[in-house]
């Protein structure tokens, strides 16, 4: 029998922490759009709808109206009902030691008393900022069976680009499932193991309670992958990565976020969305209210996804369309994402290009490069942005956002930040 | 004030046999439109956007797919303390229950819940057109004019006439004459199925005369010869898609430049979440590389590898490569195997067609169908709900494949123009 759900999620989607340039100039990673319909956070909160768990809290600080908005009441998600719903967890003043979330363990510890209060068997924290598909109710298994303090789910990387994660060595215990880390170390600049952590953390409430208060009282920095790990590690608690081996879209850059956009084309894409079963809120911008796209006469759409309320009457090629994009007779759109709302004018042509929400492109602007988008780097137009008539812009620039036009009424060079 | 002063009733109930397989397994209004809209959404989404909030829905044939999408309402904002849409479907136990046998009959049956609902006006209007209409407006016409009765009535082509409830006006644009679809046309202005009456005025007419079944046939011409009702000109797009061949016309008009119909843009909304399947579960369309899509629309969760012209697609058809979809109407979650050819076709939701299969086969568009000469003579082939057509099939123009037709259910691979396979029951 169902009864009350044993795990509480958490889910960590406060940071900015200065990735992904001007997209997160209003809005926290979590809330970037992705996937030509929906955001990153999205990709975490379906895992939890389809792992069961639907009592969720999310913890966010940096420009939250976006992600509030986005999260609404939680039913895109089905997390409304008796023992299921999402709770926002904003920082908070009031009794105690209440201030700005200095950390993300911080953030936790600022909110023990909601997970007090919920009682769960395990805590499992999350990060809201990766693309990712992964059954939970595994980690949670693999936790249980071994009666683990925190297990760490993590995806062997490359030696190369080790030192960028969260670094677990883990022994073969329970051979290609998991086993016990035997050491952690966060960023290491020579890594000698090569387990990264997927900021997917099980825990048991009573240690994640102790670790955290000791935190609290002794450190001067609140993170989990540079204090709470390393500190478990130190006291011997029982912690243990369970192994994880599906895609995993972590990025950082905005380059390495195009790329991971990319990943969603191609004739078997890496990210397969409905596979996964991923949800979005469609109430959050109206998306509900689209009409298909419409095709025009003279449209060419090759290797592209282009969600309800796009018009496409030029050509998309190998690019992802969100509601609204309107690419007009002429233009020509490839190795593109163009977010919410945006309008390509007539023979303008976008080539490797990230256009954030509310961007106006006019008639025969040229951004971008020519050639294959492996040798050029990726164009950021913020948002809000009305690009006038025959604008040039170069590969490698940024946009910022709300720019007054006349800012923009002259060659852009390639590399150049217009602020 | 005036908003809350109106009740809304939505006709709902009628077969529309004409949509033959269409409506096999649902009403009329309930038949998917436009991609991912149903056509009820047209009239609720005409009454969410006039700011009217008291809805009830007359339900009779088979309504149960008409329930689950309209739901709670939410989707059209029909949620909330001073808000509701409710279906009435036939029930025994009162006074003058019994099935309703026809528009009138159906009103006089709910006479507890108009009265349970206090109005000024009542607005009536039928859920199986395709219009955007600002009914706010019209209200003000009725008042203006001090109306009894005010018929929403639009200009047509006199040869359509015979189709409709007809009516001669006099310069204040009162209704002085009217002939229920007419052999002989002596006016082109044609009512629309639209409504506005006094609620007064109409609890009396429908107690007056316990035998009047009809709003058309009955209870209009006797208060257009008894009391002020005026027409209410309207001019724009609006269909009744009775037909196959209007249903056809009017999906293609979204994809026809300056067709007037433009569903976005008149504020028509779905309901996204009415099913497991529906829009809310579906990612972007996908489009392969060589695939090849014209003057067509496309709608979230579709997958085109081959090539879609001139047609509409619900969520969730996969069209394989070097398949062919032309001047069709695909319902959700049809596939389009490998080298299939569609030409001129209707696909209900789940169609399976088989690989190489051709689907409106020949030059004959004129040879109506054997079974169902009326429904089917324009060239038009009916796929119904969940049907198998073989690999390498041959199907002609005008045919009908009942629902749930099994591979195995084929005498033979080649379907002539005009022919059927399974029982269609209507």
């Amino acid at each position: 029998m169902k009864c009350k759900p044993k795990t509480l999620a958490m889910i960590l989607a406060g940071g900015r922490v200065d990735e992904l340039n001007v997209l997160t100039c209003y809005r926290p990673k979590s809330a970037v759009p992705f996937g030509g319909f929906a955001r990153i956070i999205d990709f975490s909160l379906s895992n939890l709808m389809q792992a069961g768990l639907e009592r969720v809290a999310i913890l966010s600080q940096y420009r939250s109206y976006s992600l509030i908005n986005h999260i609404g009441i939680g039913a895109a998600w089905d997390m409304i009902g008796k023992y299921r719903g999402v709770s926002i967890l904003p920082p908070s003043t009031g009794y105690g030691n209440t201030s700005w979330y200095k950390g993300s363990a911080d953030a936790v510890f600022q909110n023990m008393d909601f997970i007090q209060y919920h009682d769960p068997q395990e805590v499992l924290i999350l990060s809201g900022d990766h693309v990712y598909h992964m059954d939970y109710q595994e980690v949670i298994d693999y936790h249980r069976q071994k009666d683990a303090d925190l297990t760490i789910a993590c995806l062997q990387v490359p030696m190369e680009k080790a030192h960028r994660f969260g670094l677990a060595d883990i022994d073969n215990e329970d051979g290609e499932l998991g086993g016990r880390v035997l050491q952690y170390k966060e960023k290491p600049d020579r890594p000698k193991f090569n387990w990264a952590s997927l900021t997917v953390f099980c825990f048991k409430p009573k240690v994640l309670l102790e670790v955290l208060t000791i935190n609290a009282r002794e450190d001067e920095s609140f993170e989990f992958g540079r204090n709470i790990i390393p500190r478990m590690m130190y006291e011997q608690r029982k912690v243990y990565g369970f192994k994880f081996k599906g895609y995993w879209g972590y990025s950082r850059t905005i380059e390495e976020y195009w790329q991971t956009n990319m990943d969603l084309l191609g004739p078997s894409p890496k990210i397969d969305m409905e596979k996964w079963g991923l949800r979005t809120n469609l109430d959050h911008r109206g998306i509900r209210d689209c009409q298909p796209l419409k095709v025009g006469s003279d449209a060419v759409i090759q290797d592209s996804l282009v969600y309800n309320g796009c018009i496409v009457e030029g050509t998309v090629e190998r690019s992802i369309l969100f509601p609204g994009a309107h690419v007009k007779k002429g233009a020509v759109v490839r190795d593109s994402v163009l977010f919410f709302d945006n309008v390509v004018g007539r023979d303008a042509r976008l080539e490797k290009v990230i256009s954030d929400v509310n961007v106006t492109i006019g008639n025969e602007v040229r951004i971008g490069a020519l050639g294959p988008a492996g040798n050029k780097e990726v164009t950021v137009l913020g948002w809000n942005n009305f690009i006038p008539d025959k604008t040039v812009i170069g590969s490698d620039c940024t946009i910022y956002p709300s720019l007054s036009a006349d800012k923009l009424l002259r060659e852009i060079k390639a590399g150049e930040i217009v602020r | 004030m005036r908003k809350e002063n109106t009740l809304v009733l939505i006709l709902a109930g009628g077969v529309g046999s004409r949509l033959n397989n269409l409506v096999q397994t649902r009403a009329k209004p309930a038949v998917p439109f436009g991609g991912i809209y149903r056509i009820i959404d047209f009239s609720l989404s005409n009454v969410m956007n006039s700011g009217f909030t008291q809805v009830g829905v007359l339900t009779q044939y088979k309504p149960l797919s008409l329930m689950k999408h309209i739901g709670t309402g939410e989707a059209w904002d029909f949620t909330g303390r001073s808000r509701g849409v409710k279906i009435l479907p036939p029930r025994t136990g009162a006074k003058d229950s019994d099935w309703y046998k026809g528009t009138a009959d159906a009103v006089r049956q709910n006479i507890d819940f108009i009265k349970a609902h206090p109005s000024k006006e009542i607005l009536l209007l039928s859920g199986d057109h395709i219009y955007r209409m600002d009914f706010d407006d019209m209200i003000s016409f009725h008042r203006r004019k001090l109306a009894d009765v005010t018929i929403g009535m639009m200009v047509v082509p006199e040869s359509e006439i015979h189709q409709f409830g007809a009516g001669i006006t006099n310069d204040e644009g009162r209704i002085v004459e009217w002939e229920e679809k007419p052999k002989v046309p002596r006016t082109n202005l044609a009512s629309m199925g639209i409504y506005v009456f006094d609620t007064e005025y109409l609890l009396h007419m429908l107690t007056e005369n316990r035998e009047e079944i009809d709003f058309g046939m009955h209870l209009i011409p006797r208060a257009i010869e008894q009391d002020n009702v005026f027409a209410y000109p309207f001019h724009g797009y609006w269909r009744d898609v009775g037909t196959v061949q209007a249903y056809w016309e009017s999906n293609m008009d979204i994809i026809r430049e300056d067709s007037g119909i433009a569903p976005e843009d008149w504020g028509i909304r779905p309901n996204v979440e009415a099913g497991v399947a529906d829009i809310a579960d579906r990612p972007p369309a996908r489009f392969a590389a060589g695939s090849k899509v014209k003057n067509s629309m496309i709608a979230a969760g579709c997958v085109i590898e081959g090539e879609v012209i001139n047609s509409v697609l619900s969520p969730g058809v996969r069209v394989g490569a070097g398949a062919r979809v032309c001047d069709s109407i695909l319902f959700h979650d049809c596939l389009v195997d490998k080298g299939a050819v569609l030409d001129l076709a209707i696909l209900d939701k789940g169609v399976r067609v088989g690989v190489g299969a051709i689907i409106g086969h020949g030059e004959d568009k004129t040879t109506p169908n054997k079974d169902f000469p009326k429904h089917l003579y324009t060239g038009i082939t009916l796929v119904g709900k969940g049907a198998e057509v073989p690999a390498n099939a041959v199907i002609g123009r005008n045919c009908i494949i009942a629902p749930l037709t099994r591979v195995e259910d084929f005498p033979d691979p080649q379907l002539k123009t005009g022919e059927s396979v399974g029982v269609i029951d209507l």
